[in-house]
């Protein structure tokens, strides 16, 4: 009992410390981690049993870490070391291909073959934002995407801050769709041992819907501020170059060959069986190997505090699961659903939603997976339904708000440095509503799909 | 080369400190920034500047940070201002800046002087309510509560604190001597700075 009571209590802590920012957030999980392994697994359960599992490190070492001859397994608690060394990988290779300028290169690229004009320009992004996401990290995505916006913006003389918004939205979208686009997806994948396959065709499906849908809804929201511009002559000559982006042919060929490749691999890794931790790690050395003379650059570049953050907060909701904690919590869900599947799976969306839009969805998504296998075994349904509400929930429901999802904030940042501000009620009045309608269309399409 | 001079005010609201600021500005013939700081920005980003002043000066909204990125508009804007103020300082430029925590962004630079202009409430009550044509009462509560904007604004960027002497060359009461005598001192005491260079 005073286990399970300490649990939640740093728990809690660990969660009002990240929204309040007083200290870094991975200082804040590694040091609630260290207090779950002392304190809780340590004095209180004198476990460890617990320890061991919830550090895991016996995982990497294992063969199906790296590679499964069959049917993919579940993965136990603990820290999800796939989720951490794919991560890792990504952003070795994202940084790569940035180097050689290929995401500059790609918005502006695009912006050329719809000639520059304002609308196409909107709506290729939107779609562009979507389709990256789904491979890249939707912060990198933004990043670049905002910046080039903000640059055609001034060229073009239109209002940068629709584009930025319908940008960001898009991404967190395309980030649903996939199990390698947005960091809940990642961890719901590895952690409940779905393939590529299973996100594209379950989530991938419904954002794809969901994306068309969208892109009308931006169309009209924008329409009038995005027409006031679009009849604006501008001399050719002002217009970017896509060849002045790419900043080193080679290495840019070498991206490009490498995030082909990364692409292939993640698409047929049930078929071949490989993880997505080897894939990761094959990509990574790959991206590092083919770039040797920038290898301390492109390693300076990884987020090793996100990375960190990342292993604090495994161990912290390994204590709520060790403790029992997360089983109390389903059944909690379970009563106030009644037994109701169908109840259960909307509440799930929707709540998920709800706390993804206030609160960083990385945490919230790694707690609700142990509830969810839980309702699953209790209630005798299908965990993967359980696993897409979890995950449309958390990807949508951050799109909500300028703080839900790291997209919007560096969107949104990127926007303020180049003197266009957005506040949050601009960014809520419109794009609340669209995730409301993405929100609907998810609950829409599993209840049609599953039940 | 006249020798370069920055004079960073500080100011309680209804203190006279903006007054102040402006009348040192005069007498030395220096450029005078506080609001205008953000036109000269939007001017050089090619924007407009409403969108920027709404967000000026003021403690941050509800927001997060991610890889330093953040999403509040008001901090975005505060560090385009301390960005800017900091390039006019490198570029040699001599200046009056009201705010913005110009007393900590340019702490480096030994040609700055930083004041801190404070009054008695009763005497800041009154300037107030007779320029605005509002009631003590209404004066009072604007008083506190621009003055809560000031320090959460001032004490999130910076680590000594709005106000504290320490932070400050100079800080002085304006209701003592009125807002006339009251420069008068300043711009005595400012001779006397520029008349010895100080290592900071």
């Amino acid at each position: 009992m005073v286990s399970q009571i300490l649990a939640v209590v740093i728990f809690v802590v660990m969660f009002f410390l990240i929204i309040t920012e007083k200290f870094e957030r991975h200082i804040v999980t590694l040091s609630c981690g260290l207090l779950t392994l002392t304190v809780v697994f340590g004095a209180c359960m004198q476990s460890m049993t617990a320890v061991t599992k919830t550090l895991a490190l016996h995982r990497i070492f294992a063969l199906d870490f790296w590679y499964h001859a069959g049917e993919t397994a579940e993965s136990s608690s603990g820290i999800n070391w796939a989720t951490i060394i794919f991560i890792a990988s990504m952003m070795i290779m994202v940084e790569g291909m940035a180097r050689a300028g290929f995401f500059r290169w790609l918005c502006i690229q695009i912006a050329n073959l719809v000639h520059y004009k304002t609308i196409p320009i909107f709506i290729t992004f939107m779609v562009m934002s979507a389709i990256l996401a789904m491979f890249i990290d939707s912060i990198t995505v933004i990043l670049f995407l905002a910046a080039v916006t903000v640059e055609l913006a001034q060229v073009l003389k239109f209002d940068p801050v629709p584009m930025i918004l319908a940008e960001i939205f898009c991404a967190n979208l395309g980030g649903s769709a996939t199990m390698c686009g947005d960091p809940p997806n990642i961890i719901i994948g590895t952690a409940l041992g779905y393939s590529f396959g299973d996100f594209i065709t379950n989530t991938g499906l419904i954002a794809g819907i969901s994306l068309v849908v969208t892109v009308i809804y931006f169309y009209f929201c924008f329409r009038k501020e995005l027409l006031d511009s679009s009849g604006k002559s501008i001399p050719v000559t002002n217009y970017p170059d896509p060849k002045e982006a790419v900043t080193d042919k080679k290495g840019f060929i070498i991206s490009c060959i490498i995030f082909l490749c990364a692409v292939f691999l993640l698409i047929t890794h049930a078929q071949t069986g490989l993880t997505v931790a080897f894939i990761g790690l094959v990509i990574a050395l790959a991206t590092l190997l083919t770039s040797a003379k920038y290898i301390p650059d492109l390693m300076k570049k990884v987020d090793y505090k996100t990375l960190l953050f990342f292993i604090g907060l495994f161990i912290v909701v390994g204590g709520l699961e060790e403790t029992g904690i997360l089983i109390a919590a389903a059944s909690f869900i379970e009563n106030i659903s009644g037994g109701n599947v169908k109840l259960m799976t909307a509440i799930i969306i929707w709540v998920s939603a709800i706390a993804s839009a206030f609160v960083d969805n990385i945490p919230f998504a790694a707690t609700m997976i142990p509830i969810i296998k839980s309702l699953s075994v209790s209630q005798n349904t299908s965990l993967s339904v359980l696993a897409w509400a979890l995950s449309m929930g958390t990807d949508i429901g951050g799109s909500a708000t300028p703080i839900g999802a790291s997209a919007n904030v560096v969107g949104t940042s990127v926007a303020a440095k180049h003197g266009h501000p957005i506040g949050w009620g601009e960014y809520c009045w419109k794009t609340a509503p669209a995730a409301l309608l993405v929100l609907l269309i998810s609950t829409i399409c599993i209840f049609i799909r599953y039940f | 080369m006249p020798q370069q001079l920055i004079i960073s005010i500080g100011r309680e609201y209804g203190s006279g400190g903006h007054e102040i600021a402006e009348e040192l500005a005069e007498r030395f013939g220096l450029h005078f920034y506080d609001k205008n700081l953000l036109k000269e920005i939007a001017t050089e980003k090619n924007v407009d500047v409403n969108r920027l002043e709404k967000y000026d000066e003021l403690p941050r909204s509800v927001s997060r940070k991610v890889r330093g990125f953040s999403n509040s508009p008001e901090e975005n804007i505060a560090n385009m201002q301390f960005e800017y103020l900091r390039k006019m300082a490198e570029n040699g430029k001599s200046f009056v800046i009201v705010g913005r925590c110009s007393e900590t962004v340019l702490r480096d630079y030994s040609c700055m002087i930083s004041i801190f202009i404070l009054a008695d409430l009763s005497y800041k009550i009154d300037r107030i309510s007779s320029q605005q044509g509002i009631s003590r009462e209404k004066a009072e509560i604007l008083i506190n509560r621009q003055n809560k904007k000031r320090k959460d604004y001032h004490n999130y960027y910076c680590l000594k604190k709005w106000g504290h002497s320490q932070n400050y060359d100079i800080s002085i009461n304006s209701s003592r001597l009125g807002i006339e005598r009251t420069a008068n001192i300043l711009a005595g005491y400012i001779q006397e700075r520029m008349s010895i260079s100080i290592p900071r």
